[in-house]
């Protein structure tokens, strides 16, 4: 891998593209009228959250205007489908000790969207002794805290400690690394520097380890053409000190991408006559590259030699600051 | 029978066995044997570079003298041949009997490749070059590696993740052999998983005793 930020062409095209198959989705992102009973949010809410989550920080960074504008869009869509957050207040009353309604909420909290039902259940619910009870593993209680954090509720833990704790924080072999520990590993990064916003937090320690271990990483998943992954691990690129950049794993990704945009998530691109089938096999991955697209092109320029920050030399523990949209 | 010698090789390193002798694993005037320790290049005389080594025999010596003859690497040989082969010739100088002056000269073999392969095909030639990873063997390729260490771990992984066990207990013997393995690697946990996971394969196993015997490194 080199330094730089590979060939912005060919990465605002991916974005866009990404952008538009995305944008013409929506009817597929829309809710349907069961989504705070039986339908299966895993059909439902998670790609509309995801879809706020990404195209919130696309909206947020990336340099060309345009583009930022259709993924403003698509965050309002998605608010939009909330009913204005009223869909979260539904969710928790529905399941007051999941963690999910508050980890979505948090997405548009941050932006300052926000709901008061919503926030009255929360400052009851997220304050439970049993909600600190963790989830399925460390990663996750990074983004329960995130969200806490983006809302401006108490943290339920230490986020260094739990930090720590990751697939990441321990620094495991590098060769022990499966696909669910990989993205375990992309999480913690993502949840740590808030999704590429504050990459600066990723101590030395990590961003040698991931400096030396992602190429290996990359070279595997490109292998497997797990696109949603590879995507995921450039995204991870983006985010260290020198923002390594390898144009042929771009270029790859790339020769994945349909012509209408869609990125699969892996192998080849699905059948095109089921329009539904397309949406849940593509949608992730092009989400995801165009969140590492966004990221790659605004990386950090390698520093000039002997000129490395002081601020880099330690990860400094996460503040609690708002954040609102530009 | 590549199988059956890499094993008597393996347990020579590890101190197991009958005293080793090269010459009762492959014998003078047999084809396969030949074939066999073409393939195993330095490997076949590992066993020698021991501390309290076994001395060789003259029957060894008549045996990869026939060896080096009958396999010469020609003008359109690949380099791991010529590696491999220059391998065999430089650790006959150094182990057996009879002086520098009867043995072939090494052949020139480019190093080119250390500097331009991409990693990962980088990794792959070196694997099939771990015989080299001798002690005072190709000291000039060790050099040349030890600027692409990290480049090699990379490959390691690689290897791993594709459980290719050979390839990942061939560059792990590089890897211990070379000065600055990075320690987040893992290596010596690497290469007693490799072994393991290896499910007894015999030329992973000669890899896996030579890192361990030669340069301390695995468990």
């Amino acid at each position: 891998m080199t330094g730089g930020r590979g060939d912005p062409g060919l990465l605002d095209r991916m974005v866009a593209d990404c952008l538009g198959w995305l944008d013409a989705a929506r009817p597929h992102f829309r809710l349907p009228a069961n989504a705070t009973t039986d339908a299966d949010p895993n059909l439902t809410l998670k790609p509309l959250g995801e879809l706020a989550e990404l195209a919130h920080l696309i909206g947020e960074l990336h340099p060309i205007g345009d583009i930022r504008q259709v993924a403003r869009d698509l965050f309002a869509f998605a608010w939009e489908q909330t009913r204005d957050g009223e869909l979260f207040a539904e969710l928790i009353r529905g399941e007051p000790f999941a963690t999910y309604p508050m980890e979505l909420y948090g997405a548009f909290a941050q932006a300052g969207l926000r709901h008061e039902d919503v926030e009255e259940l929360l400052a009851t619910t997220a304050r439970l002794r049993g909600r600190r009870v963790a989830r399925e593993d460390h990663t996750r209680t990074l983004a329960v805290l995130n969200a806490e954090r983006r809302i401006g509720l108490v943290q339920h833990a230490d986020f260094d400690a739990e930090f720590a704790r990751t697939g990441l924080g321990l620094l495991p072999e590098p060769w022990v690394l499966d696909r669910k520990a990989a993205y375990g590993v992309t999480h913690d990064v993502f949840h740590l520097t808030q999704w590429g916003r504050l990459r600066e937090r990723l101590a030395p320690e990590f961003a040698g380890y991931l400096r030396l271990w992602l190429p290996a990483w990359l070279e595997n998943w490109l292998e497997e053409e797990l696109w949603d992954l590879v995507g995921e691990l450039l995204a991870v690129s983006a985010c260290l000190p020198d923002a390594p950049c390898d144009p042929g794993a771009w270029q790859r990704l790339a020769g994945a991408q349909r012509a209408d945009g869609a990125v699969p998530e892996t192998g080849a691109a699905p059948c095109p006559d089921d329009p539904a089938g397309v949406f849940m096999a593509c949608y992730h991955s092009t989400l995801v590259t165009a969140f590492a697209g966004t990221l790659a092109r605004t990386a950090r320029k390698p520093p000039a030699p002997g000129t490395t920050s002081a601020k880099a030399r330690r990860a400094p523990s996460v503040r609690c600051e708002s954040e609102a949209l530009p | 029978m590549i199988a059956d010698a890499a094993t008597g090789i393996a347990l020579a390193l590890r101190g197991e066995g009958d005293p080793y002798a090269l010459s009762r694993i492959l014998r003078q005037g047999d084809a396969v044997s030949l074939g066999a320790l073409r393939v195993l290049g330095a490997d076949a005389l590992a066993p020698y570079a021991l501390d309290h080594r076994v001395c060789p025999g003259g029957d060894d010596e008549k045996v990869v003298r026939e060896a080096l003859a009958a396999y010469p690497p020609g003008a359109d040989a690949s380099e791991v041949s010529v590696w491999t082969y220059r391998g065999l010739v430089e650790a006959s100088h150094s182990l057996l009997p009879g002086g520098a002056e009867h043995w072939p000269q090494p052949p020139q073999a480019g190093a080119d490749w250390v500097r331009a392969d991409p990693w990962p095909k980088l990794a792959h030639r070196a694997s099939q070059l771990a015989a080299l990873a001798l002690p005072g063997l190709a000291p000039g390729l060790a050099e040349d590696l030890t600027a692409r260490t990290d480049d090699l771990a990379r490959g390691f992984v690689r290897a791993v993740r594709r459980r290719d066990w050979l390839q990942a207990a061939g560059v792990g013997r590089w890897l211990a052999r070379l000065p600055e393995v990075p320690q987040s690697l893992g290596l010596d946990a690497g290469l007693a998983f490799v072994r393991q996971m290896s499910g007894g394969d015999a030329r992973v196993a000669v890899q896996v005793a030579a890192a361990r015997r030669f340069y301390g490194r695995g468990w």
